[in-house]
C-alpha cells in the first residue's frame, strides 16, 4: 500500500505564531522554530553581474512562505538556487550557503538527485512531458525507485485525486497530456512533483499561465498540502500572497529589504520600498 | 486558366479602386492602398497555387515519360522481371527476334533481383549506422560541447553534407575499402560464430569493394542530413520541459531518453526517411564502391553486389550500343522499381510517423 503522502504535521498556523519575530533593526535576521531550509549571507550572480547579495532567509517547516518583488529583483534566480537547478548555468556563481535541515545543499556528500527529490519543483507554464498522463505521474516515482510496480496504479489514483484531476482523467490515464487544459496539465506536474514525496517545493509563479478558476484550485491545493510540505512561492500577484501566504519575502534591487509575516508585511511594512511596492504605487 | 487569369487580373485591379471600408473618413486617407502594392490576396492566391502545381506535375510527367519508356520492356519481360536473377543483354551480332510485338536482341534476358537486394540492403547498413551515430552527435553537439566546438561541428557536418559523391566514391574505392578488408574485415569474419545473424558476416571477405564497405560510406555521406536535422530537433525541446525533468532528480541520460528524445521522434524517423531515400537512390559512389556485379545476390555483408540506380549509370554505355534500343528500355523499367521502392518508404514513414505520433507529440504541439 502506498504510505500516505500528507502526514498530519503540527499545523503551519502554530509554528507560524512563534516562528518569526522580525526585529527592528535587521530585516534580515529572523528567528524560525524548526526550519528545513535557511540561506545564510548567500550572493548569486551570473558572470560578472551581481544578482542578489547577502540574502539570509528561514522557512519554517510547514510553511508557504511568497517571495514578492519587482521583475528582476532576483525572486527566481534565488529560488532556483534551492534545489541548484542554476548549477549548470554558464557563468553561475555563489558564495553564502543555503542549508537544508542544517546540511549545505552543496556539501559534497549531498546527493543531487536525491536533493531534487526532497526539494521539487513546479514551473511558471504547465511543462508535461511527452508520455502519457499515467506515465507523467509516475516517471519520478520510477526514476527514484520509490514503489513497486504492483503499486503503481494504486500511487497514479491516489495523486490524481490528491490534486483533483482523477475525475477528468480516470478514463484516459494512457493518453497524452497535451490534450488536457492548461490548468489541467499544471495539476498534473503538481501530481507529478508530489509523486517523489518532496519536503520542499519551489513554486516558479505557478499560476502565472492559468485562469481564474485553476489559479483557485492550485492555491486551495498549496494551502491543503502546507503542513505536509513546505512551499515557496515566486509570485508577481499581491492578492494571491496576500491570500495564500503565512510568510512573504520582498526582494528589491537584488536585496532582501523585508521578510516577515504576511499580514505584517501587507498592514505594517517597515521599509518605504515595500510600503511602495505592496500598496501598488510601485510597479 | 483564362478565368484563373481574369481573376489574377481583377484582383490587381480592385485592390487599387476599393478603398477600405471606415466611418470616420480619417482613415481612407491614412489606409489607401498603394498602387505599386496592387497584387491582392487573389492574385497571391493564384501564383501561389500555380507554384505549388508545379512540383505535382514533375512528379507524374517524370512517371509518365518513365513508364512509356519502359511499356516494352515490361511486356516482354513479365513479372519475372522483379524475381530472376538473370542479367543477359543478350547477342549482340545475331539478328533481333520479336516477343509480344516489341524487337529485342536474342537471348536477352533481365531480372531486377539481385538489385532490389542490394538497394535494400545497402542502405539498411547505411541506416542502421547513420542514425544511432546522428542522433549521439546531436545530443554531443547540443547538450555538452561548449558553442564553440558545437558551431565548429556543425560547420564540419554542414561540409560532409556537400561533398560530391564522386569524391566519396573515390575515397571509399580507393582508401577505405581496402584498409578495412586487409586490417578489419578479416578480424570479424573469423572470429564470429557460424550462427544465424553473424553468419552474413563470415567467409571471404574480398577487397574491398562490396556491401559493407558501400553502406558504411553511405552511411557517411547520410549521417549529415539526419544529424543536422536531429541537432535543430533537440534545440526545439524547451527548456522548462527538460528542466522539469532536471528539478523532478532524474539524470541527464534519463530526461534525455524520457523527455527529450521522445519529443523529437517524430522529427528524426522524417529526417532518417530523408537519408534512406538518399541511400537508396546514391548512384556514383555505389557504382565506384558496389563491385558492379549484376546477376547475383550477395552471400555475405562483403560480397560485391549493385544496386539499381548504380547498374542503370555503369550499364548504360553498353545499353545505348544496343541496336534495338530493349536494353535501354529494360534500365527505364529498372528505374521504375528503384521509383516505387521509394515511393513505398516514404509511405511506410507516414504510416510510422502516424503511430510514433499517437503515442508521444510531433514537435511544437503542446503549451
Amino acid at each position: 500500500m502506498w504510505p500516505r503522502m500528507i502526514e498530519p504535521v503540527e499545523h503551519a498556523a502554530s509554528i507560524q505564531s512563534d516562528a518569526l519575530m522580525t526585529s527592528g533593526e535587521a530585516p534580515n535576521v529572523t528567528a524560525v522554530a524548526n526550519p528545513v531550509i535557511r540561506t545564510d549571507s548567500l550572493d548569486l550572480g551570473f558572470g560578472s553581474t551581481m544578482i542578489l547579495e547577502d540574502i539570509n532567509l528561514e522557512f519554517p517547516r510547514g510553511s508557504i512562505t511568497a517571495l514578492i518583488g519587482p521583475s528582476g529583483s532576483g525572486k527566481t534566480t534565488f529560488l532556483r538556487s534551492l534545489n541548484r537547478m542554476n548549477d549548470k548555468v554558464r557563468g553561475y556563481k555563489r558564495a553564502g550557503e543555503v542549508k537544508l535541515d542544517g546540511t549545505s545543499i552543496w556539501d559534497s556528500q549531498v546527493d543531487l538527485l536525491q536533493l531534487r527529490r526532497r526539494v521539487g519543483m513546479l514551473f511558471q507554464r504547465p511543462n508535461p512531458f511527452p508520455m502519457s498522463i499515467r506515465e507523467n505521474v509516475l516517471v519520478g516515482v520510477k526514476a527514484h525507485k520509490l514503489a513497486r510496480k504492483s503499486d503503481f496504479d494504486q500511487i497514479t489514483e491516489t495523486l490524481l485525486k490528491e490534486v483533483g484531476l482523477w475525475k477528468a482523467v480516470s478514463d484516459r490515464l494512457n493518453d497524452s497530456p497535451f490534450r488536457l487544459s492548461g490548468g489541467q496539465q499544471q495539476l498534473l506536474c503538481l501530481a507529478r512533483a508530489l509523486a517523489v514525496r518532496p519536503e520542499v517545493l519551489l513554486l516558479d509563479e505557478p499560476t502565472s499561465a492559468l485562469d481564474p478558476f485553476s489559479i483557485e484550485l492550485v492555491e486551495s491545493l498549496i494551502a491543503r498540502l502546507a503542513p505536509a510540505v513546505t512551499f515557496v512561492v515566486v509570485t508577481h500577484n499581491l492578492a494571491q500572497a496576500k491570500r495564500l501566504s503565512h510568510n512573504t519575502a520582498f526582494f528589491f534591487q537584488g536585496r532582501l529589504m523585508e521578510y516577515g509575516l504576511t499580514t505584517q508585511i501587507f498592514a505594517n511594512p517597515q521599509q518605504p520600498d515595500t510600503q511602495r511596492y505592496v500598496s501598488g504605487a510601485m510597479g | 486558366m483564362s478565368g484563373l487569369l481574369r481573376q489574377f487580373v481583377n484582383g490587381i485591379k480592385m485592390n487599387s479602386i476599393v478603398l477600405p471600408e471606415s466611418g470616420d473618413g480619417l482613415s481612407r486617407t491614412v489606409l489607401r492602398p498603394k498602387k505599386r502594392r496592387g497584387i491582392s490576396i487573389h492574385g497571391l492566391k493564384v501564383v501561389s497555387s500555380m507554384a505549388s502545381v508545379i512540383p505535382f506535375l514533375a512528379l507524374i510527367v517524370v512517371l509518365l515519360v518513365l513508364l512509356s519508356e519502359a511499356l516494352p520492356a515490361i511486356k516482354v519481360n513479365g513479372w519475372s522481371f522483379l524475381t530472376s536473377t538473370n542479367w543477359r543483354p543478350g547477342g549482340t551480332y545475331a539478328l533481333p527476334v520479336k516477343t509480344a510485338g516489341v524487337l529485342h536482341p536474342q537471348g536477352s534476358s533481365f531480372g531486377v533481383w539481385p538489385l532490389i537486394v542490394g538497394t535494400i540492403e545497402s542502405s539498411a547498413i547505411a541506416i542502421v549506422i547513420a542514425v544511432p551515430v546522428s542522433i549521439g552527435a546531436a545530443l554531443i553537439v547540443v547538450k555538452k560541447l561548449p558553442p564553440f566546438w558545437s558551431k565548429g561541428i556543425g560547420f564540419f557536418l554542414e561540409t560532409l553534407a556537400g561533398i560530391p559523391s564522386v569524391v566519396y566514391g573515390l575515397w571509399g574505392t580507393l582508401t577505405l575499402g581496402p584498409i578495412l578488408s586487409r586490417d578489419f574485415y578479416p578480424l570479424i569474419a573469423n572470429h564470429l560464430p557460424n550462427a544465424f545473424p553473424f553468419r552474413f558476416f563470415r567467409g571471404d571477405v574480398g577487397h574491398g569493394e562490396g556491401l559493407l564497405t558501400s553502406g558504411m560510406v553511405l552511411a557517411v555521406m547520410i549521417i549529415p542530413i539526419i544529424a543536422a536535422t536531429a541537432r535543430d530537433l533537440i534545440r526545439q525541446v524547451p527548456s522548462l520541459t527538460e528542466e522539469g525533468g532536471t528539478a523532478l532528480g532524474m539524470t541527464d541520460w534519463e530526461s534525455t531518453r524520457k523527455i527529450v528524445l521522445p519529443w523529437v521522434s517524430t522529427g528524426i524517423v522524417g529526417a532518417s526517411v530523408l537519408g534512406l531515400a538518399r541511400a537508396l537512390g546514391e548512384t556514383m559512389a555505389v557504382a565506384m564502391i558496389s563491385g558492379s556485379i549484376l546477376g547475383a545476390t550477395p552471400t555475405n555483408v562483403y560480397s560485391t553486389f549493385s544496386t539499381i540506380a548504380a547498374s542503370i549509370v555503369t550499364q548504360l554505355d553498353s545499353a545505348l550500343s544496343d541496336g534495338t534500343g530493349f536494353y535501354v528500355k529494360t534500365l527505364a523499367e529498372a528505374g521504375l522499381v528503384l521509383m516505387l521502392i521509394t515511393l513505398l518508404t516514404n509511405i511506410g514513414a507516414r504510416v510510422l510517423v502516424k503511430r510514433v505520433a499517437t503515442t508521444a507529440l510531433p514537435v511544437g504541439r503542446g503549451v
